[in-house]
């Protein structure tokens, strides 16, 4: 592997950059991430302020049984909440081991 | 390089324009490919860019509409030899005829399935769902989203023995994607 250049295997998720916007979601050619999330008001507004809100993530999987590794999502983020992390997923013992889900996606290739 | 210059040309002009464009001095074959035009009009739209090297370097495009339902143009393979492969994949993906040209398959070599088509949909995945269908951008009010390629299962799935078959143009834009109308 030459320096600098992303090598895809992995896929971690940097949950503070992710909005929960959707775009990895409906770019993905697969189908293969699912994201669920809702709005919460912010708090810490200045005084007068108008109200806003912000989505909170509750879920995000990528299911590696269906990912063909082409990088669209990590390349469609508009906040860079994906990069690519180091070594695949390992194989399961069930197809439903190759799910992986907010926690794991979080760690992925070793904390950041 | 310039902006490239436009020119629309009628099919059966398409060879003669292309050889008097490269005895002009655009002797530099660039690209050539198709368009479907489902849903504007019941066209492919076939077009060549050429560049002009010692001029500029200039570019040009020209572009010519064929019928959807008998796509036939010149080769432009005796001109540009280059040109025979991108008309092979037009063959391929958009089932275009060149006449002189070569026809052999690139990568599809089931008959009939033009997979570039408009209407050549995504049906397997009508029966799925899509996880981008609901986000944090959903609301009751708001219009909903679908993949593109799937066809909508109200037009393209199953119907009653009495309902017309859809035509390809129905087909085609039940499956653009995108943000829809609800139904209601």
């Amino acid at each position: 592997m030459s320096e600098g250049v992303a090598r895809h295997g992995s896929i971690r998720l940097i949950e503070e950059a992710c909005t929960a916007c959707m775009i990895c979601v409906r770019e993905c050619p697969a189908w293969c991430i699912h994201i669920a999330s809702h709005t919460v008001t912010a708090t810490d507004l200045p005084p007068g302020a108008r109200d806003r809100t912000r989505n909170e993530l509750d879920r995000f999987d990528i299911d590696w049984s269906v990912c063909m590794y082409c990088g669209i999502c990590v390349d469609e983020c508009p906040f860079d909440a994906l990069v690519w992390a180091g070594d695949h997923h390992p194989g399961a013992a069930s197809i439903g081991g190759l799910l992986a889900g907010r926690e794991e996606l979080r760690s992925a290739g070793g904390s950041s | 390089m310039s902006a490239e210059a436009v020119r629309v040309v009628d099919a059966v002009d398409w060879l003669a324009s292309l050889t008097a464009a490269r005895d002009a001095g655009y002797t530099w074959f660039d690209d050539l490919g198709c368009v479907d035009e489902i849903g504007r009009s019941h066209h492919f739209r076939i077009f060549c860019a050429l560049v002009n090297w010692d001029a500029g370097p200039l570019g040009v495009r020209f572009e010519a509409l064929v019928p959807r339902d008998a796509p036939l143009i010149d080769s432009l393979s005796a001109l540009f030899a280059g040109a025979s492969w991108c008309e092979r994949e037009a063959h391929d993906f958009f089932g275009v005829r060149f006449t002189g040209g070569d026809d052999r398959h690139i990568l599809v070599h089931e008959p009939g399935h033009h997979p570039l088509r408009k209407d050549a949909v995504l049906g397997a995945r009508a029966a799925i769902a899509w996880p981008g269908a609901e986000g944090a951008d959903s609301a009751p009010g708001r219009r909903r989203m679908v993949p593109p390629g799937v066809p909508d299962p109200a037009v393209w799935g199953a119907r009653a023995v009495d309902d017309p078959v859809p035509t390809a143009t129905e087909v085609a834009q039940s499956a653009v994607g995108g943000r829809v109308r609800r139904r209601t």
